[in-house]
Order: C-alpha cells, then structure tokens, then sequence
C-alpha cells in the first residue's frame, strides 16, 4: 500500500506542474541545489552530537544512566528492558535504531516488549538532534523550557505506550 | 543544550580514562565517521526532497496545503507570516505521511522564518519543536519497514496504538507549551 503511495503523489505532482505550465526540471535542480548549503549548516550539529553519543555509548555510561532510571519507569509500567532504547532515542534517531533491532532479537518481534519498542520509536523524536537541526540557521542559545518540555513528552510518550499496548 | 553537552562528554570521557582510556579518543572519531556517513545519507535525502519541494513551491502547491491546515496554524502558531505558515504546512504534512528526514528542510525554513534576531527562543519555535516531539504519522512506515525485516506476523498491529501515543503527547505538548511560553517568556517583556 505505502509502496505506491510515494510514486504515484511524484507523478500526481510532475503531472500538475505541467498542467500550471510550470519548468519540473529546472525547479527540481534549483531546490536540489539548496541541499549544498542545508548540509553545510546541519553537519555541525550532527557531528557534535553523535561524537558525544559514541564516548557515551562506549563508556558504558548508557548502562549506568539506564540501571538508575529503570527503577522510576518501571514503578510508571515501563519493562526495564525499554529504558536504554528511551534514553538514547532522545540524542538519535538512527543510533536507537540498532538497540530496537537488538530488542526485537532477543525479546521477539510481537512480543509486549517488542510491540511498545516498536511504538516508543514511532512516537517519539530525537529531540537533542532536531533542536540543534532546526535551530542551526539562528543565533538562538537560550532554549528556555523546550529541552525539559520535549524530555518530558518522550518520556511520556513511552509510558502511555506502554500502557495503550496493554491492549493490543 | 550546552549544559547537557559539556556534562554527557565530561562525564563520559572521565569513564573512559578509567576503563578504557586507549580507545577514548578513537570512539569520538568513531562517532565523528558515523556524522559523515549520516550526513552524507541525509544530503542525498535533502536534494531529492528539496528538489520535490521546490516543485511544490512553484505549482503553489505549499498554499493548498496551507488552507488545508490554516484552522490549526493560525490556532496554533500566532502572528507568523505566510511563507512561514507554508513552511510549517509542508513541516506537518511530511510528519504526516512518515517522511522522517524529509521534515528536516520544512522544519529549519520554518524556524528561520519565525526567526527575527536574538537569542531566545519565542512560543511558535517551542510549538514546532513539541509538534515534531511528537512524531505524528498517520503511517509509521520506517518501523514497520523494521518489523517486517525481523519477521513480525502482524507488523502493521502498532499503527493505532502509534497515533493514539502520539496523540496524546502532541495534545499535552501542545497544552504545556503554551503554559510554559506564558510563564517563561512573558517575563522578557517586562524586563
């Protein structure tokens, strides 16, 4: 179903763009281009953030900072074995990928485990990568609240899923 | 983000002096190689999604999508201009139909448009940043990609349970930031 539904909006779209007499082929390569500059302002941040990721990772203080929440999760009806891929879903998107992959190895696929895994990664968002992201076209350094507040709904997020696949 | 920064990599870099400290700076390489080929990933993402968009912008495709969402826009984000309001329209759709990395170019155009100088950040940056928190997809195709891969018998079986969470956590965001904003940026304006 997903597999049709991107081609066909490409063609919907190509197929309007003529019909508005429109240039697709010189719009396409004019926003191609702008990818130069986009990756130029978003490879900083991603560097910074995952050189940080790998030490902390590889320190084993993953392990640590997971043993001391799990009890607080826990006690909110999160299985302690979730608590890592919540912690680093939180720095990165991609990393947490290969910690859902392990969870789904050794819990299974459509077990509890694996089904709320499957809705943590769902939805939630790396909010350390996409604040810096998105903020890197700005001088802005005081985020105020946001990081607590966007903490705060990933760790929501994971409880409530925990709870809704109770259910299924 | 500063703090959170300079405390993780302290912290981290001080354990590795204790169990490991031949490999700390090679597992910082390591994760600068990682930012390489990631970014080398997301540039082809972002050429080929910027080149889409730009179609969109040229049929004027971005207003339809803009009149389409303008009821929770203009609810949800105030006083910002229209290029910006197409920006957060194109943001939310690719949100919508589980674009992942595709957000991205949408996401900083919009925060740049809100963006008027200074280095604080306003209530319509923070209801961005919860709306993206909240990953909301009405298909979350690259997990159930990964189910399918790891075998699962019923890999679709987490889409409801997906939109229910994210629902519920956009809701709450939603609610908290603009609490938050009155509480925390308000006091700027007295200063």
């Amino acid at each position: 179903m997903s597999d049709f539904f991107l081609p066909m909006i490409i063609i919907a779209l190509i197929l309007y763009s003529l019909y508005k007499k429109k240039n697709a082929y010189s719009s396409f390569a004019i926003g191609a281009k702008k990818s130069f500059d986009l990756i130029l302002t978003t490879f900083p941040y991603i560097v910074t953030i995952l050189v940080v990721v790998a030490v902390y990772n590889a320190s084993g203080l993953n392990i640590y900072v997971s043993q001391a929440l799990s009890p607080i999760l826990n006690f909110l009806g999160v299985p302690p074995e979730l608590t890592e891929l919540i912690i680093l879903k939180n720095f990165t998107g991609g990393g947490s990928i290969a910690i859902l992959e392990n969870i789904f190895q050794t819990h299974g696929v459509d077990t509890y485990i694996g089904k709320c895994a499957s809705v943590i990664m769902a939805s939630s968002e790396a909010v350390f990568y996409v604040t810096a992201v998105y903020f890197s076209k700005t001088k802005i350094e005081k985020f105020k609240y946001l990081i607590p507040l966007a903490l705060f709904l990933n760790f929501f997020s994971a409880i409530f899923a925990c709870f809704i696949c109770r259910f299924i | 983000m500063n703090i959170v920064w300079t405390i993780t990599l302290i912290a981290s870099l001080i354990v590795m002096l204790v169990i490991d400290p031949a490999n700390a700076f090679s597992e910082m390489l390591n994760g600068s190689e990682q930012a390489i080929n990631l970014s080398i990933k997301l540039w082809a993402v972002y050429a080929l999604w910027l080149g889409i968009l730009q179609i969109i912008e040229d049929t004027k495709l971005d207003e339809v999508f803009k009149k389409l969402l303008n009821p929770i826009i203009s609810i949800l984000f105030k006083d910002v201009d229209e290029y910006t309001k197409n920006q957060i329209a194109i943001n939310i759709t690719s949100n919508l139909l589980g674009m992942g990395n595709a957000c991205t170019p949408s996401g900083i155009n919009a925060i740049g448009g809100m963006y008027k100088g200074g280095n604080s950040i306003t209530g319509n940056m923070s209801m961005l940043i919860v709306f993206n928190t909240a990953n909301i997809q009405l298909i979350p195709t690259t997990i159930i990609g990964i189910r399918i891969l790891h075998g699962s018998a019923n890999s679709s079986s987490i889409i409801f349970p997906t939109i229910l969470t994210s629902i519920a956590s956009v809701t709450l965001g939603i609610f908290l930031s603009k609490i938050c904003a009155k509480i925390f940026l308000k006091e700027k304006k007295h200063e």
